[in-house]
């Protein structure tokens, strides 16, 4: 039974979204609007087991002092003070949760983006190091782009812009459909398994 | 300037119009100042000759291309044939609806931009859509003329002792009482629209293309699937990727270390995260049989749930019930580059022997895999997001691209049921190539048929080329 009810479930449900899908009737929407509260309330449930978990494990570091526990120290007195002022006097603007959010949790969270700049970087050079002919072909197709999409390169070159957009617009955009057709494809097939009741390794059963 | 709310040429306010006074603030306020009787307003100005009202209006429902649905009708009047009463503009047109025998009750929302329609040798006329209609309903249309004041200055003065505000109905221009601008005037058409029958449509027909080509692949698959469970053996290429997975968890038991699985950001209700969360069954059991540690970090409280059941499941498969460790599969945030950074610490701290990353990946996906890479952990990535792809196949050792991470389970299960579908897939692939091949081909036909003056064999070429189009 364990297996069976959300089998049973997930068949139904699939079917009934596949019919809203090909109809225009307002039921359609209706039933997609519904479906998607209850997966809100049940997400918005989960959250709280959610927060039982990060709070558990890093309690649990604490108390068993295990390697690097200062940073779990940070992280609940965090938890704590964020609800404590959340809950407390609102999170709208003005409060102090809004300023902390505004004046510490922004610019943490910007600060690992713009990492994201010198990892590029990294991986760049990494990458386009000229090992193979598909390395070396990889290095001449970003140089050319690179070369479109700054100024001096159109200044050494007029038609670089142009070149660079080609390669964008054409082999680029050619080889990214094929790879979105075949993932499109694989959904199809992943979804009927999973519809059909033949993969269910995500609900802890063996496939049929 | 008494605010009011006339019908047709010249008609005193409220007199032929069956308008709920409920619908109208200033009416529900005070009744007598909607039929202009109130001594406190100023009176209004003379109207000038011609119609303060729209006219002809007229109704039809909606074209099944630009709404399938059923419920939406278009609505095309005349513009006011007068000029607007001195100090005043017209700002825009409402319509009133009645379904079946009750009353007009104006939309909400007023038209600022009515489409005009030209025909050729015939006057101009205004158009709007109406959606939201209950279906197997039948309607009549009428239009107001809204008219207000010029400029914010004269609203104001018009205003008198006790401005009408009707609150988001008219747009004119954004000014600093935006989203309170006062009506004086709303003429409504003497005359209403025919009939409108609604129907309620239950089927897309601009979806059939979509229809046939999933029927048509679903039914190789389940074809496969027969195949398979007559026994008749399947070959499917090697994924190397795949075969990575043995060899990360056997250099992470070498060197006692944990795996750590990162099953992407979207929610678990995504075919990505559900995907990974089968692979993930199938890590689980290799890592219980070589009691290798496992850590998963969750993005979503839900997938950190179902992660749990399923590794739970694999232990309890693999014998090694006791080998479990519920807190290894946490939640660790639901915010993107928070997630980034707990991860980074779990790399930089734990120092797992080989990172899994399978699922949907978004700006994330570098700033993990590089650290990764720097921690000097085996790679494994696995994505269908296409963006990301190419930061996973430079940072990571192996990389299953696409529809490959559909593939997974089935290769690592080698289960033919699941095999079978690979097979379907590549067969689909295979379709779907021959037929770009065709289209490519027969829109180069047709362009050199258009250019030779062939036009009507060139439509031909098209029309059937629109059929695999995406319509709706």
């Amino acid at each position: 039974m364990k297996i069976r009810i959300p089998l049973i479930l997930t068949f139904v449900t699939a079917l009934v979204m596949i019919v809203v899908f090909f109809t225009p009737h307002r039921l359609g929407d209706y039933v997609q609007t519904k479906l998607n509260d209850w997966v809100m309330v049940i997400g918005g449930l989960g959250l709280v087991l959610g927060l039982v978990s990060l709070l558990q494990r890093h309690l649990r570091k604490i108390a068993h002092r295990q390697q690097d526990w200062g940073y779990s120290v940070v992280a609940v007195v965090g938890f704590a003070v964020m609800s404590i002022v959340g809950v407390g006097w609102g999170i709208q603007e003005g409060t102090v949760f809004n300023w902390i959010f505004m004046n510490a949790y922004l610019p943490l969270d910007a600060t690992m983006f713009s990492i994201l700049a010198f990892f590029v970087a990294s991986a760049a050079f990494r990458t386009f190091r000229a090992r193979s002919v598909e390395a070396a072909l990889l290095l001449g197709a970003a140089l050319v782009v690179m070369f479109g999409r700054v100024p001096w390169g159109q200044l050494l070159f007029k038609p670089s812009p142009l070149v660079a957009e080609w390669v964008m617009s054409s082999p680029a955009l050619g080889a990214k459909r094929a790879i979105l057709l075949g993932v499109s494809l694989g959904g199809i097939a992943m979804s009927l398994r999973i519809i059909l009741g033949i993969e269910r390794s995500h609900l802890g059963g063996e496939s049929e | 300037m008494a605010p009011s709310l006339r019908s047709g040429r010249r008609r005193p306010v409220g007199r032929a119009t069956r308008l709920s006074p409920f619908r109208c603030p200033a009416a529900a306020a005070d009744p007598a100042r909607l039929r202009g009787l109130d001594p406190r307003a100023p009176a209004t100005p003379p109207a000038p000759p011609g119609s303060l009202a729209p006219t002809e209006v007229r109704a039809e429902p909606s074209k099944e291309k630009d709404d399938p649905s059923g419920a939406s009708a278009v609505v095309t009047w005349k513009a006011p044939t007068a000029l607007p009463p001195p100090g005043q503009e017209l700002k825009g047109y409402r319509v009133y609806r009645a379904a079946d025998q009750g009353a007009f009750e104006g939309l909400l929302e007023a038209i600022t931009k009515p489409e005009q329609i030209s025909q050729e040798g015939q006057e101009p006329r205004l158009s709007a859509p109406v959606s939201d209609l209950w279906t197997w309903h039948r309607y009549r249309f009428k239009v107001a003329a809204l008219y207000g004041p010029q400029d914010p200055e004269e609203k104001v003065k018009a205003a008198g002792p006790r401005p009408w505000y009707m609150k988001g109905q008219v747009k004119p221009e954004r000014s600093k009482d935006w989203g309170e601008p006062l009506l004086v005037d709303e003429v409504l058409s003497e005359d209403a629209s025919g009939v409108v029958h609604t129907h309620a449509k239950w089927y897309r027909i601009d979806r059939t293309n979509v229809l046939i080509g999933s029927l048509l692949f679903s039914i190789v698959v389940i074809w496969y699937i027969r195949r398979a469970r007559a026994g008749r053996h399947v070959y499917i290429r090697p994924i190397a990727g795949m075969e990575a997975i043995d060899e990360a968890i056997g250099r992470a038991t070498e060197m006692g270390k944990p795996i750590l699985y990162i099953a992407g950001l979207d929610p678990l209700g995504t075919i990505s995260t559900i995907t990974a969360m089968t692979i993930l069954g199938r890590v689980a059991r290799r890592t219980a049989e070589y009691e290798t540690p496992l850590l998963v970090p969750c993005v979503d409280p839900l997938v950190m749930l179902a992660a749990r059941e399923i590794v739970k499941e694999a232990y309890l498969d693999a014998g090694k019930p006791d080998a479990y460790r519920e807190q290894d599969i946490f939640f660790l945030t639901d915010r993107q580059f928070a997630y980034v950074a707990g991860v980074d610490g779990i790399m930089l701290r734990e120092k797992p022997a080989a990172n899994v990353y399978m699922g949907y990946f978004y700006a994330e996906a570098l700033v993990m895999a590089e650290t990764g890479s720097i921690t000097g952990a085996i790679q494994i990535a696995g994505t269908d997001s296409d963006t990301q792809i190419p930061f996973f196949v430079t940072s990571c050792d192996y990389t299953l691209m696409g529809e490959e991470l559909y593939a997974a389970t089935a290769y690592l299960s080698r289960e033919p049921l699941l095999m079978a579908q690979l097979k379907a897939q590549d067969l689909g692939k295979a379709a779907l190539g021959v037929l770009v091949a065709a289209a490519v081909v027969a829109a180069s036909v047709a362009a050199f048929l258009t250019a030779g003056g062939l036009q009507h064999a060139a439509d031909h070429i098209n029309q059937v080329l629109d059929l695999f189009r995406p319509l709706g």
